[in-house]
């Protein structure tokens, strides 16, 4: 780590999440960072504060056929369709790489019902080296790829309490924008004992080819993030912050350490970062250094102090 | 794979500025690993819109001097606001990224191109020129125009044969690429790279499916973070018994085997 300029004092970047602890609050975020190999010669893993590993299910899955992307105005539209090696290929090819990772390593498990999700948080527990199941309840790109349960509150207590039961690692409930209150999904989340909520996945868009006269994306609907989607997640942020007591992890839109101080005053422990490392695989590193210099240009001695600032009393 | 702020050395208009063709050289030390086929992923503004970076293949590597060159085609945002940059300017690129062209140690390499497909192939036609491997390039575009100012001197500097076909006969034979090769006499073995359009590259793959050539085709898609974690830009591909599977066309690829590649795919 590098000294301040100052030099007068340090910060402690540490930040804990109820039972999760990261060296830093900046982590990568599911599907954006592959199983944690591919950024790796650019961006040193060991300065992450952790990585979300592309969402897994049960099956392996082949996805949805391209065009997969479409650029809109400071947003990308994706329609992956979840695809993925599965639940057994990933145990027996990736997690033995994953574990060797210098960071918290955090799985994302996608299903199409509770007994996915079970099957799968059965496999993933404190053994598998891994810091975290990610719960993805949110997918908007497969049809009832999850987003049932994260569009109908008892839904989602429910398919995260099943995955409480079955593992003994720190569980995130990830939530959809997509929703007409985000606070309600985050109450039902917390009811179903999720230890951490993250939040927003994509919004659902989609952009039209006006030559072909025809939906650019293969698969019709997408799902929106980047900047466009920022002033979004900030204002989820602030709201599920202050009605729910567990700890989140904000994402949408992160490019700079401006944007990620703007989640931490709105109310989040940590921040993830993803379709900001296609546009600067750097990102991760500029933002920790930034929130550090942040940090000690406002005489503040633990990262962890900024969270919720906007709008507590001092 | 590095990622650096690149100075142009030269950007300038190819041929007739109606075609929109420009020729990009940058000080770059990627230079020193850059493979053919490769491409790099080039931020063109340092705004956010267009957000993603853009992928150009590398059409020219000068290691001495450490520049790579790129040609482009103007065509949509992106490739306008590029345009723009001027000599002394920096540009962000991250590369040399993805899986080229096979290298022949010996024999005949057909090159086969269709429009701008012919840039990624001046790197392979150069590596094989240099090793003294007979190099032919069979090359289909709209018409002469096109070809003077996409670079056909380039081409005819490596002193290679180089037969084209114009859809309107304004030059070389009148048709298509494929009008080339039901045309050409062909050496007993050979290897074949071929970049194009989709539709072309598969009738390609067709033509020599009766050969013993191995066939290599360089893929394009719609990509995000073209280092194989977002899943953007995948193709599909087939095993030998018919066992389907994503290829990253920017990781796995661009360039793959034509026979591994599912042509018609749409799933």
């Amino acid at each position: 780590m590098q000294p301040s300029k100052s030099a007068l004092k340090t910060v402690n970047t540490e930040v804990k999440l109820g039972p999760l602890t990261l060296r830093n609050p900046v982590i990568t975020a599911s599907g954006t960072y592959g199983f944690g190999e591919e950024y790796a010669p650019l961006c040193p893993v060991e300065r992450l504060g952790g990585i979300t590993l592309k969402g897994i299910t049960p099956e392996p899955r082949l996805g949805n056929p391209v065009p997969r992307l479409a650029e809109t105005p400071s947003g990308l539209l994706n329609s992956v369709g979840l695809e993925n090696p599965g639940l057994k290929e990933f145990m027996t090819t990736y997690l033995p790489k994953v574990r060797k990772l210098p960071t918290a390593a955090i799985a994302n498990i996608s299903g199409f019902c509770v007994e996915d999700y079970i099957h799968m948080a059965r496999s993933l527990r404190k053994e598998s080296g891994l810091a975290a199941i990610e719960v993805n309840i949110s997918c908007p790109n497969v049809k009832h790829g999850g987003m049932h349960f994260g569009t109908d509150p008892a839904s989602a207590e429910q398919v995260i309490a099943a995955v409480k039961a079955e593992t003994d690692l720190p569980v995130i409930a990830k939530l959809s924008p997509n929703v007409t209150s985000i606070v309600a999904m985050a109450q039902a989340a917390a009811r179903g004992g999720a230890d951490i909520i993250s939040l927003i996945n994509t919004l659902l868009g989609m952009s039209i080819d006006i030559e072909k006269q025809r939906p650019v994306l293969a698969n019709v609907m997408g799902g929106l993030s980047g900047p466009a989607v920022r002033p979004v997640a900030v204002r989820m942020v602030w709201e599920v912050a202050q009605a729910v007591g567990i700890p989140i992890i904000g994402m949408g839109g992160i490019l700079s350490w401006e944007d990620a101080v703007e989640f931490l005053l709105a109310g989040a422990s940590a921040v993830s970062i993803g379709t900001g490392n296609f546009v600067n695989p750097l990102a991760p590193l500029r933002v920790i250094e930034g929130i550090e210099e942040y940090c000690l240009r406002h005489g503040v001695s633990a990262v962890s102090e900024l969270t919720g600032l906007a709008w507590k009393e001092n | 794979m590095l990622l650096e702020d690149a100075k142009i050395v030269a950007h300038e208009i190819m041929g007739d500025p109606e075609s929109g063709m420009r020729r990009l050289v940058l000080r770059s030390e990627i230079a020193a690993e850059a493979l053919p086929g490769q491409f790099v992923q080039l931020k063109v503004s340092t705004g956010l819109d267009p957000l993603l970076r853009r992928p150009i293949s590398i059409a020219g590597v000068d290691q001495d001097k450490k520049e790579i060159t790129l040609l482009y085609r103007l065509k949509g945002k992106g490739t306008k606001m590029l345009a723009q940059a001027k000599i002394g300017n920096v540009l962000n690129l991250l590369g040399p990224l993805g899986h080229g062209f096979t290298v022949p140690q010996n024999g005949t390499l057909y090159l086969v191109a269709g429009g701008i497909g012919a840039f990624p192939l001046l790197p392979l036609a150069q590596e094989a020129v240099k090793k003294g491997l007979e190099v032919c390039l069979c090359w289909g575009g709209e018409n002469q125009g096109f070809f003077e100012s996409a670079g056909l001197h380039l081409w005819q500097a490596l002193g290679i044969d180089i037969q084209v076909s114009t859809m309107d006969g304004s030059m070389g034979i009148r048709g298509n690429v494929l009008d080339i090769l039901n045309n050409y006499e062909f050496a007993k073995t050979a290897q074949v790279a071929v970049c194009g359009p989709m539709v072309m590259m598969a009738a390609v793959n067709e033509f020599f499916v009766k050969t013993d050539f191995v066939v290599e085709a360089s893929l394009e898609e719609r990509m995000g973070c073209g280092v194989g974690a977002c899943l953007g830009c995948v193709c599909t591909l087939q095993d030998e018994q018919g066992k389907l599977r994503r290829g990253k066309v920017c990781k796995d690829g661009p360039v793959f085997k034509a026979k591994e590649v599912v042509w018609n795919a749409a799933l």
